[in-house]
C-alpha cells in the first residue's frame, strides 16, 4: 500500500513537472541554504580541528603551577614563589602515570628552556642562540621536520650526551657551504659557563614553531633555538631529580582527551597535596578548540535558522498546490472513494504525496547546499594558504558537508510534508463521495 | 423465501433539506431484488433512477426509510464500514465509465484491490484474468485515453468485478456507446448472469435493452409506478444464445 502510494505521488508529481518544480523551489532555497551554511561551518570546524591536532592537539599539558592566593588581602603581599628542589615533577611520577594508565597515555614530549647564549667560533665567527632541552620525539611533535643527521633521542638524554640540533638558518650564516654534522660548537651561556657539543643534526626554521621574526635585528644576529637533550640541560642546571615543570603527555588518539587530562590532573594533584606553593593544572587543546567549537556552531545554527523561514514559505507553497491539485482531483478522489477507499486512505495518498513533493525538494535541496558548500570551501582554502601561504602546510582545509545537518534536512522536508500536506489531505478525506464524482 | 440482496423501505430522498427550496426526488421506494436477479430500472429522465441507484450503491444516503443490503442495515455502518462495502460488496459500473485517467487498464482494475485489505496477493494476476474475461487483455498497458468508449467501459466492468462483488449496479452503461458497441456490454452483463449468478440491477433508457432483463421497474416522478416480470427474456436468452453460436459458427 505504502509502495503503491509513493509510486502514484510519484507519477503525479512528474505528471506536473513544471508546477512541482516551482512549488519545491521554496524548499530547495531553504534546505540548500541550510546545507551551504552547515557545510562551511562545519569545515571551518574540521578544518581547525585537523590544524589544531597537527599542531600537536592531541596531547595533555602539565605544568606545576602556583598556588594563587584566595583572597584580596592575601594578594597584596603575595609572591610568586620559588620553585625548590622537591617541587619538580619527578621521571618516577611520570613512569608511573604511564604505567597506570597505558591505553591513553603514549609517551611524553617535553622542554625545559635552558639559557640564552652565543657560539663563538674562529676568525670572529658567532651565532646567537637559545638553548632548550627537549625529549625524544619533540621535533616531530613540534612538526619541525629534520633537513639532516638525526633527532635526539632518549639515549642522549639519559647518558645527558653533550649533542645537539642546530637550524639551518644558523648552519647557513655560521658554517655556510662547510658541512656541519658531526663538528662541535663551544657555547657560552649567559651565566658565563662555557659548554661543548657536537652537532648531530640539522632541522628547518619553521615560523609557525618560533613566531614572527625579530626583523629589526640584522639576520646575522637573530637568536636560533640549539635543542640540548633534556637530560642534558637537567644535568647543567643540577637537577637532581630530573625534575619537570612543564611536559607534554602524547595521547593516543583513540582515548577519550578529556578523561586522560582529568587522569592526568587527578594523578599528579596527589604529589601535591601537602605542598603549599605549588600544584598541578593539566589541560588539552581540545577544550580551548571546544570553545571555538561552540561559537561557529551557535553561529551556523542562527544563520540556518534565518535559512529555515524560507522552508516555511516553501510549506505554504506546497500546501497551496496540494490544494489547488486536491480541487483538479476531485473526481478522482470520488471514484477512489466509489472504489472503496476508505477516508484514511485518501489522507495518507495526499500526506505522502506531499511528502514525497517535500522530500524530492529536500534532495535537490541537499545537492545544490553540498555543492556550494564545497564550492566555496575551496575558496576559502585557496584565500586562506595564499594569504598565510608560510602556514600552508598546517591548514589542513577538509571540506564536508555536515552529516547531520543532512539527516536533520531529510527529517525536515518530510515534517513540512506533513504538516503543510496535512489540511489539503483532510480536506480531500472529507469529501462526500456522491459530491465528489458528480464534481465537473 | 431467503433475504433479498437489496431490500428498500419506504425510501424519501430529499435535497436542500430545510430549506426553502427543499426537493423530493424519492417519494417513499419499496424494493427487493433477490440474489441472481437481472433487473432494468427505467423512466423518463429526471425521475430519480439515479438517485436511488446511488443509494443502492452506498454512495449517498437516503433521508428516511430503511436500506438493508444482504440482510444489512446500510444507515447503521460506520464510513469504513461502508466503503469496505462498496469495495466488495458491490460493483459500479457508470455512464462516464469514471476510469481514472493516469493508470493504465491493468492499473485501473487493480484499484478496488488495493483497498481490499482481503486480497493482497497476486493483485496483478488477478486483474489479468479479469481483463481477459472482458476481453481486454492486450490493452493491459493503455491508458483510458487510448481506448474506445466500448472498451473502456469493458475495463470498467472487470474493474466491477475484481473483488467479487454480490450485486452489479450499471447506471446507463451503453448511455455514452453506439448500440452495436452497446450490445457487446450487454452480452458482457448477461455472461456475468448466466455464468456466474450474479446479481445486476441496470438503468436504461433504451426499451430494447430493459427486455433484455427479467425484471423492468418503472420509474416516475419519485414513485415506483412499474414492476413486473417481462415475460420475454426467456425468449431473449434463447435468441442470443443462438446469435452468439451462429457467430462463432
Ligand atoms: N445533488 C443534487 N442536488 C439537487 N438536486 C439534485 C441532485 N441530484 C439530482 N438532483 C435532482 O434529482 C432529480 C432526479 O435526478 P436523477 O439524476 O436521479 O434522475 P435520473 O432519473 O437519473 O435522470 P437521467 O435519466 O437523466 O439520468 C433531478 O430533478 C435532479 O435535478
Ligand atoms: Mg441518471
Amino acid at each position: 500500500m505504502l509502495i503503491e502510494n509513493i509510486k502514484e505521488a510519484i507519477t503525479s508529481i512528474f505528471s506536473n513537472k513544471m508546477r512541482s518544480i516551482l512549488t519545491m523551489l521554496g524548499i530547495i532555497i531553504g534546505i540548500s541554504s541550510v546545507i551551504t551554511i552547515t557545510t562551511i561551518g562545519s569545515s571551518i570546524k574540521s578544518t581547525l580541528n585537523s590544524t589544531f591536532n597537527s599542531l600537536g592537539g592531541s596531547s595533555v599539558t602539565v605544568y606545576v603551577d602556583a598556588r594563587y592566593p584566595e583572597t584580596d588581602e592575601e594578594w597584596d603581599t603575595w609572591e610568586y614563589p620559588e620553585m625548590e628542589k622537591e617541587d619538580y615533577i619527578t621521571q618516577e611520577m611520570v613512569d608511573e602515570l604511564l604505567e597506570a594508565y597505558p591505553d591513553e597515555f603514549t609517551g611524553i614530549v617535553s622542554q625545559s628552556s635552558y639559557q640564552s647564549g652565543k657560539v663563538n667560533g674562529e676568525d670572529g665567527k658567532y651565532a646567537n642562540i637559545n638553548s632548550m632541552g627537549v625529549t625524544a620525539g619533540y621535533m616531530e611533535y613540534c612538526k619541525l621536520d629534520m633537513q639532516m643527521g638525526r633527532e635526539i633521542t632518549s639515549a642522549d638524554s639519559n647518558g645527558a650526551k653533550r649533542v645537539c640540533l642546530v637550524s639551518d638558518r644558523m648552519v647557513n650564516n655560521y658554517f655556510g657551504e662547510e658541512n656541519p654534522l658531526g663538528k662541535s660548537i663551544s657555547i657560552d651561556f649567559a651565566d658565563g659557563t662555557t659548554a661543548d657539543f657536537v652537532i648531530v643534526g640539522v632541522y628547518e626554521y619553521n615560523q609557525v614553531v618560533f613566531g614572527k621574526e625579530d626583523t629589526s635585528v640584522a639576520e646575522k644576529d637573530r637568536y636560533t633555538t640549539v635543542y640540548l637533550p633534556i637530560g642534558t640541560v637537567f644535568e647543567m642546571t643540577e637537577t637532581e631529580n630530573n625534575g619537570y615543570d612543564y611536559l607534554d603527555f602524547t595521547v593516543d588518539p583513540t582515548s577519550d582527551i578529556q578523561q586522560a587530562t582529568a587522569d592526568a590532573t587527578d594523578f599528579f594533584s596527589k604529589f601535591y597535596e601537602k605542598n603549599e606553593k605549588w600544584t598541578i593544572e593539566a589541560y588539552n587543546m581540545q577544550s580551548e578548540l571546544g570553545m571555538i567549537n561552540t561559537v561557529i556552531n551557535v553561529i551556523t545554527v542562527a544563520i540556518s535558522a534565518i535559512a529555515a523561514i524560507s522552508l516555511i514559505v516553501g510549506g505554504v507553497g506546497v500546501m497551496n498546490i496540494m490544494l489547488v491539485s486536491i480541487t483538479e482531483r476531485t473526481r478522482e478522489i470520488g471514484v477512489r472513494m466509489a472504489l472503496g477507499a476508505k477516508a484514511k486512505v485518501i489522507r495518507m495518498q495526499f500526506i505522502i504525496e506531499a511528502i514525497v513533493l517535500c522530500l524530492i525538494g529536500g534532495f535537490i535541496g541537499i545537492a545544490i547546499g553540498i555543492l556550494n558548500g564545497v564550492l566555496l570551501g575551496k575558496v576559502a582554502e585557496t584565500l586562506i594558504q595564499s594569504m598565510y601561504s608560510d602556514y600552508a602546510s598546517y591548514i589542513v582545509m577538509s571540506v564536508h558537508p555536515s552529516v547531520r545537518a543532512i539527516l536533520l534536512s531529510v527529517f525536515f522536508s518530510m515534517l513540512i510534508g506533513v504538516f503543510f500536506g496535512h489540511y489539503p489531505a483532510k480536506k480531500a478525506s472529507k469529501m462526500e463521495v456522491i459530491d465528489a464524482l458528480r464534481y465537473e | 423465501m431467503s433475504e433479498p440482496v437489496i431490500r428498500m423501505e419506504n425510501i424519501i430522498k430529499r435535497y436542500y433539506e430545510g430549506k426553502p427550496n427543499e426537493l423530493q426526488i424519492l417519494n417513499g421506494i419499496n424494493l427487493e431484488v433477490n440474489e441472481g436477479e437481472f433487473v432494468s430500472i427505467v423512466g423518463e429522465s429526471g425521475s430519480g433512477k439515479s438517485t436511488m441507484m446511488n443509494i443502492i450503491g452506498v454512495l449517498d444516503r437516503q433521508s428516511e426509510g430503511k436500506y438493508f443490503l444482504e440482510g444489512k442495515d446500510v444507515n447503521l455502518m460506520s464510513d469504513d464500514e461502508r466503503s469496505a462495502i462498496r469495495n466488495n460488496r458491490i460493483g459500479f459500473v457508470f455512464q462516464n465509465f469514471n476510469l481514472l485517467p493516469r493508470a493504465n487498464a491493468l492499473k485501473n482494475v487493480m484499484v478496488p484491490l488495493m483497498y481490499n485489505p482481503n486480497h493482497q496477493k497476486n493483485r496483478q494476476e488477478k486483474a489479468m484474468e479479469m481483463l481477459r474475461m472482458v476481453g481486454m487483455e492486450d490493452r493491459a498497458t493503455h491508458r483510458p485515453n487510448e481506448l474506445s468508449g466500448g472498451q473502456k467501459q469493458r475495463v470498467a466492468i472487470a474493474r466491477a468485478m475484481i473483488n467479487d462483488p454480490a450485486i452489479i449496479l450499471a447506471d446507463e452503461p451503453t448511455g455514452a456507446l453506439d448500440s452495436k458497441t452497446g450490445h457487446m456490454v450487454m452480452d458482457l452483463f448477461h455472461r456475468l448472469h448466466e455464468e456466474q449468478g450474479k446479481t445486476i440491477v441496470l438503468i436504461t433508457h433504451s426499451k430494447e435493452l430493459a427486455q433484455e432483463t427479467q425484471r423492468i421497474i418503472t420509474l416516475s416522478d419519485g414513485n415506483i409506478v412499474g414492476n413486473k416480470e417481462n415475460q420475454n427474456y426467456r425468449n431473449v436468452v434463447e435468441e442470443r444464445k443462438a446469435l452468439s453460436m451462429g457467430g462463432e459458427a
